[in-house]
């Protein structure tokens, strides 16, 4: 249901980007900072509802103020001439890896387990 | 329920993160074939801006230090008539060599690439007549000169004894500096003199207006200034007699 959902957001997104205008060059540099933030959320709510702590609230808050966050942060390093969006981009994708480690090993888990019942069954079975 | 909702919210994430993928890697392709946008280029472009304030912190320094120097002479011919009358002829010198900022009434003329030509089919065959070459600012301030031009100056840079106007692919070079079109050419002297040296029927300005290159004046302005020449001249082989 999920990934149902985010197949057909990412198609009609694709999609309408395609047609959508472009921007100026001088603003690039925000949109990528914002669509790596924008991606560490999925990535994030992912591993919330594996984890099924899923909260829209944080999940919308933190969506918007990580990006915008970025957004400002890297305004900032222009103006001091300093890349501060090189440490957003390490935060993000540290937590991306991380929340990744969360999804991959539920999903593991969940594998093995079944594996194992399986066995288990096929076993009981051959005593029977 | 609940499950719906995580997933039209991811869903509408997700839309909004391709839209922006999308944005963004057209935007990047597309200034890519326009602007070269490397490391090596950005590189380039940070040392000769950082070469180009060490030159104006240097050509600071220059100017205050000239000060200090002109102070210095002023302070050690105080006392001392002919050392004075030195100093006076020196002053007067460099104002004649261009080395000094020299104001005074004059006229000023621009001369324009016409960039409304290619509007006109017949003006089209031939690019090259209207566009300001080298030879026009030549032309232009030779009948200057010739008109008793005390001081003459083609955007900002002064025409002094090793002044060369030279054309150096699509910018014209003078005093080794690079300018482009509008030139801004600045003359201080006899205003009517000026005036009629230029505007005379089958004057420079005539044929270059004939060539449908874009003149703006001569203008008669009572208080020209124009800047000093900004570099050095050195003479290295010739002596007094």
């Amino acid at each position: 249901m999920i990934l149902i959902a985010i197949v057909i957001g990412c198609i009609l997104g694709a999609v309408i980007g395609i047609s959508a205008p472009m921007i100026p060059y001088t603003y690039s540099g925000y949109l990528a900072i914002a669509i790596i933030a924008a991606l560490d959320s999925v990535f994030g709510g992912l591993a919330s509802t594996v984890n099924k702590n899923f909260d829209l609230k944080i999940f919308v808050s933190g969506f918007f103020g990580n990006a915008i966050l970025s957004i400002l942060l890297t305004y900032l390093g222009q103006k001091l001439n300093v890349d501060i969006y090189l440490a957003a981009i390490v935060v993000f994708v540290g937590r991306m890896f991380n929340n990744l480690a969360i999804i991959r090993r539920y999903y593991l888990e969940k594998w093995t387990n079944r594996n194992q019942n399986q066995t288990q069954e096929q076993t009981t079975g051959e005593e029977k | 329920m609940k499950k719906k909702q995580i997933a039209i919210t991811l869903g509408i994430v997700c839309f909004i993160l391709t839209i922006a993928i999308a944005i963004q890697l057209k935007t990047i392709r597309n200034t890519n074939t326009t602007i070269s946008q490397s490391l090596a280029d950005n590189a380039l472009r940070d040392e000769v801006l950082k070469w180009k304030e060490k030159y104006d912190v240097t050509y600071k320094e220059l100017a205050s230090s000239e000060k200090e120097l002109d102070s210095i002479r002023k302070e050690a011919t105080r006392n001392d008539t002919t050392s004075q009358a030195k100093q006076e002829e020196i002053k007067q010198n460099n104002m004649l060599l261009g080395m000094t900022n020299v104001q005074g009434s004059g006229i000023e003329i621009v001369l324009k690439d016409n960039l409304t030509a290619s509007n006109d089919p017949l003006l089209t065959l031939n690019p090259s007549n209207v566009i300001v070459h080298n030879i026009d600012l030549i032309e232009v301030i030779n009948a200057l000169k010739n008109a008793g031009a005390e001081a003459i100056s083609v955007n900002g840079q002064r025409v002094v004894p090793t002044t060369s106007i030279t054309c150096v692919g699509n910018v014209i070079k003078i005093n080794g500096q690079k300018i482009g079109s509008p030139f801004v050419i600045r003359a201080i002297g006899n205003q009517e003199l000026l005036y009629g040296s230029l505007v005379i029927p089958g004057g420079y300005l005539n044929i270059l207006k004939d060539a449908h290159v874009v003149v703006e004046g001569p203008n008669k302005v009572d208080h020209i200034n124009i800047e000093k020449y900004d570099g050095v001249i050195n003479f290295k082989y010739i002596k007094s007699r």
